[in-house]
Formats: structure tokens, sequence, C-alpha cells
């Protein structure tokens, strides 16, 4: 552990934009879905009628918005903070291990801060007009323990993600960051196209999962990518 | 796995048959050298020779293609036990463009136990390090700057400075050889500077190693570096009579004069016979020598070419 602390206070020490920003991005969101059911509000009165609400039930910005951002997050860390931590001394796996500590931190963040706004939500009755940010079905439908570990495995699976082509790139430079991308896309589709084919085999093993068998799906797949992203990070060079 | 811990008394560096290729281009053929510990080294060469790669291989930055490297009798790849004692900051290198000066001096001294705030408080205020400047920010010299005191600031018991003068006036350059002494002298440990700036830091380094062709060309004391070759200048004829078979380095025309850096020592004959034909014999500088050396390393493998076609 002495080793891999160095590499979390390096992952921690803009600590603004990686436990704090991505609750900034959910906030905005939070922000934008207001204005948009202000607008239709106007048209058609407050509180928000029960066609809109059932529309706004399937409200996916939350899963939308943070993504990106811990992707570019990723990215960076397996990047520059890779060098950094080379450069003074450190080995691939603690520096690795470290960053992985301070993913789970940042996917905490966005966790906690998605039940600390779901919380709200309910509590002012859906922001006082019946609109709905975080008390949608992606997260469980107000589910706290749902929307948390929605999530923390997406924010997972996007830093992972982001580490992966990071450390990619670091290794073998942008050509093969292309065709590590194209690869993964074509593996998705793929995986999409086989979960449609079996879809009538998967069903019955997945009835009543609901929005948690989208979680376990991202759990595997973020396994999956920070152990890619394990592996890249052993061969990367400076 | 537990990785060894390195051993109490440091041994050095030993490099053993290293070679590095990058897909099909050689960079390192057979480099064998023996590093060791508590003396500060010049790493010498011309550009491109292999200097940094050598540098980034001993620290494990990159993954030699042969060969052996052993820091204090261990091998320093993925070893937190040996590489926490080595700070590497490159000549490019890359920090976390979020990251101020502050955010890295404050970040920076978890990688070491032996860090030391005092040397870089001094370093920041001596250098004019802007605190709150982004690292992107920071102009050329302000790079080296930073990478100088974080390299001396970690008292890492095996320390790289790769070109560390880049972009630095000559007060600060002179900043940076004030400090490095005073630092080697309170807290010994083992420096390796690769630089191009031979003379000004030829004061510094009690060893050279000159990389040429993929392989050490030299290594030896400076002193005896220094001694290791001569200029003659003269008649061609003369010239030519004075060196005998030994090595020219390198050789410059001007109409019947001809200029030699030879590869030997000075003989007392080689002095009488220079004062009988009129000949003028100088000690080469370090970076004369070295230069000669670059030069005959070309003029091999131009050679090499032309008869290869």
């Amino acid at each position: 552990m002495t080793h891999v602390r160095p590499n979390l206070r390096l992952y921690l020490a803009n600590r603004t934009g990686v436990l704090l920003t991505p609750v900034v991005i959910l906030t905005i969101m939070l922000g934008l879905s207001l204005i948009v059911a202000g607008f239709i509000g106007i048209a058609t009165g407050f509180p928000l009628p029960e066609g809109t609400v059932v529309r706004m039930r399937y409200n996916g910005g939350a899963l939308y918005c943070v993504p990106g951002f811990l992707l570019s997050v990723g990215v960076l860390a397996m990047n520059r903070n890779f060098s950094m931590a080379l450069a003074f001394g450190s080995t691939r796996r603690n520096f690795w291990l470290g960053t992985s500590i301070g993913f789970i931190l940042t996917s905490l963040a966005v966790g906690v801060g998605t039940v600390l706004l779901l919380g709200l939500e309910i509590l002012t009755d859906h922001w006082f007009i019946n609109a709905r940010a975080f008390d949608v079905v992606a997260l469980g439908s107000g589910d706290p323990v749902q929307a948390f570990a929605t999530m923390f495995v997406l924010s997972m699976l996007s830093l992972y993600t982001g580490a992966f082509f990071g450390t990619i790139y670091r290794a073998l430079g942008t050509v093969w960051t292309s065709v590590a991308a194209v690869g993964l896309g074509v593996l998705a589709l793929c995986a999409g196209a086989a979960f449609l084919w079996k879809w009538d085999v998967i069903a019955p093993q997945v009835v009543g999962w609901e929005a948690w068998f989208f979680v376990a799906l991202g759990l595997v797949t973020a396994a999956l990518m920070a152990a890619a992203s394990y592996g890249a990070n052993r061969s990367a060079t400076v | 796995m537990t990785p060894s811990p390195p051993s109490a008394h440091p041994s050095g560096i030993s490099l053993n048959h290293v070679t590095k290729n990058f897909g099909r281009k050689q960079v390192l053929t057979d480099v064998t050298a023996e590093l060791p510990s508590g003396r500060i080294y010049g790493l010498l060469g011309s550009n491109g020779v292999g200097k940094t790669t050598l540098m980034s291989l001993i620290c494990g930055h990159q993954f030699r293609t042969g060969g052996r490297i052993l820091i204090d009798g261990i091998d320093p790849v993925e070893n937190p036990m040996v590489l926490q004692r080595t700070c590497f900051v490159h000549e490019d290198q890359l920090y976390n463009d979020s990251f101020s000066v502050r955010d890295i001096l404050a970040v920076i001294p978890a990688f070491y136990p032996t860090w030391s705030a005092e040397t870089a408080d001094r370093l920041v205020t001596r250098f004019r390090l802007p605190l709150d400047t982004k690292s992107k920010k920071l102009s050329r010299g302000q790079r080296s700057a930073l990478a100088i005191t974080l390299s001396l600031a970690s008292r890492a018991a095996y320390t790289f400075l790769d070109e560390p003068y880049l972009g630095l006036d000559a007060s600060s350059r002179s900043i940076l050889y004030d400090e490095l002494l005073a630092e080697y002298a309170a807290h010994p440990r083992t420096f390796i500077i690769s630089t191009h700036l031979i003379d000004e830091v030829a004061d510094l380094m009690e060893e050279v190693v000159v990389l040429e062709d993929g392989v050490v060309a030299v290594q030896t004391d400076v002193d005896e570096a220094r001694a290791a070759c001569f200029i003659v200048r003269g008649r061609e004829a003369e010239v030519r009579t004075l060196v005998g078979d030994r090595e020219i380095l390198t050789e410059r025309h001007l109409g019947t004069i001809l200029s030699a850096t030879v590869r030997g020592a000075v003989t007392p004959d080689d002095r009488t016979l220079a004062e009988r034909t009129h000949l003028t014999i100088e000690a080469a500088s370090l970076q004369e020598f070295v230069a000669a050396l670059g030069l005959h390393a070309l003029d091999e493998v131009a050679r090499k070419t032309e008869v290869a076609s």
C-alpha cells in the first residue's frame, strides 16, 4: 500500500476535477431538465400533466451526461499521470492500483451525488412541478440503492474505458488506438446482436431484474475494461 | 510475489549487453557498462544515439529488447523497492495539464521518503518558478527549472537529468550547477546527466560515458577523457608523420594545413617532433573529444554505406 498511496494522491491532486465536477455535471443536467419541464409547463400548466410525467420517467439525462467527461478523466489519468508516476519511481502495477482506487472514489462521488439529488427530488415532490431527472426508470424509479448502483457502475465503466484507450494510446500510438476503438465498437455491436438474437433465451433468466440487468451487464463490462486497461498498462512505455 | 529489496549498500548500475530496437531500427546494439554508485556521470553522445533511451531502460520507462540491467544488483523493471530510488524527469516530461506547479510540488513528495521540502522551496525561489501557473503554460526554461527542482528535491539515490539546461539562461544554468554540487556534497548520490553542453558541465562530472553507434564508445574518468586525445596542426605531411598509425578521429584541411584530432596521449617524442617540424599540439577539450568521436562514427557509417552500395 505504501507504493500505491502516492499514485492515489496523484489522481486526487485535482480533487475538484475528479470528485466535484461529475456531480456538478449531474446538477447542470438537472437544471436543463427543469428548464425543459418549465417550458412544457408554460404550455400545459403546472404541475405537469400525467402524459408529460410518464415521458419524463424515461428521462435518460443522468445516464448520458457523465460518461463523456469520465472517459476524458480516464484517458488523462492513464496518459499524463502515468508519465508522471513513472518519472517519480512508481511501477506500472502500483500506478494502476492507485488510479483504480481513485476511480472508485470518483464513482462513489457520482453515486452519492445521484442519491442526494434523487432524495431532494422526492423531498420536493419532484421539484414542486412534477418534473423528473433522477426518479426515472433507468435509475430504478426512486430506488436509491439502484440509482446508486447504476451510476456507480456507469462511472466505473466510463473511467476504465477511458483508461483503456489512454493506455493503448500511450503504449501503441494513434493507429492502434483507432484499431482498438473500431474493434471495441464491432465487439459491442456483435454482443448487442447476440443479445437480440438470443433474447428469448436470455429474457426468462433475467425476468424480474429490470434495471438491475443493466447494472449487472455494466459491471461485467466494467470488469472486462478494467482487465483490458491493466493488461495494456503493463506494456505501456514513456 | 514480493519484490526483492535493494541491498543496504548501493552497488550502482550494471548494464550487460543491453539492446533496444524500435521496430527494425536498432538504437542500442550492445551497451555494457558498470556505473558504481555515488558519482556524477555524464552521458554523452550525438543526437539520436540513444542517451534518453538508455536512461529510460534503466528506470523501466521502456523495455529493453535484450541484455540485463541491474540497479544495486536487482532488475529494476516493475520493482517498487528499486524504482522508488530513481528519479527521471524526461526532457519533454508530460504533466497533467490541469496541474499547477503548486499541485505538482504538493503531490510528488509522496513518492519519495527522502524528499527535501527545503531544497524544493529554495529552488522554487531561486528559479522564480510561478507556483500558480498550469504546467502546460510554463515556458521551456521554466519546465527545465521545475524538472531540476523535482529531481534535486527528490534526493533519489539514482537521479537522471536529461539535458536539464534546455531553455535556461546563463544565470539559471549557474544555479543548476551550484545546487547540484551543493546537493551532491551534502547528500552524496548518483547523478547521470545527459548533456550536449559538455565543457560547461565538465567540471561537475566525475566520469563520462560516451555512446556512439549503439555501444559505449568510451567510459572513463573526466581527466582521462580530456587526455584521451589531442589536436595537432601543421603541414599535412608532417602531421601524418607525427600521428603515425594512431587513429585520427577527425581532420580539417585549410589549404596545405591539416588539423587532426588524434586518439591517444601526447608523448615526449611527439613534442620534440612537433617543435622540430613546426607543428602545434594542444589538448582537446572534452567537448572536442566527444564531437570528434561523433564525427568519426558518422564517417564510419558513411564509409560502410558507400562500401555496401
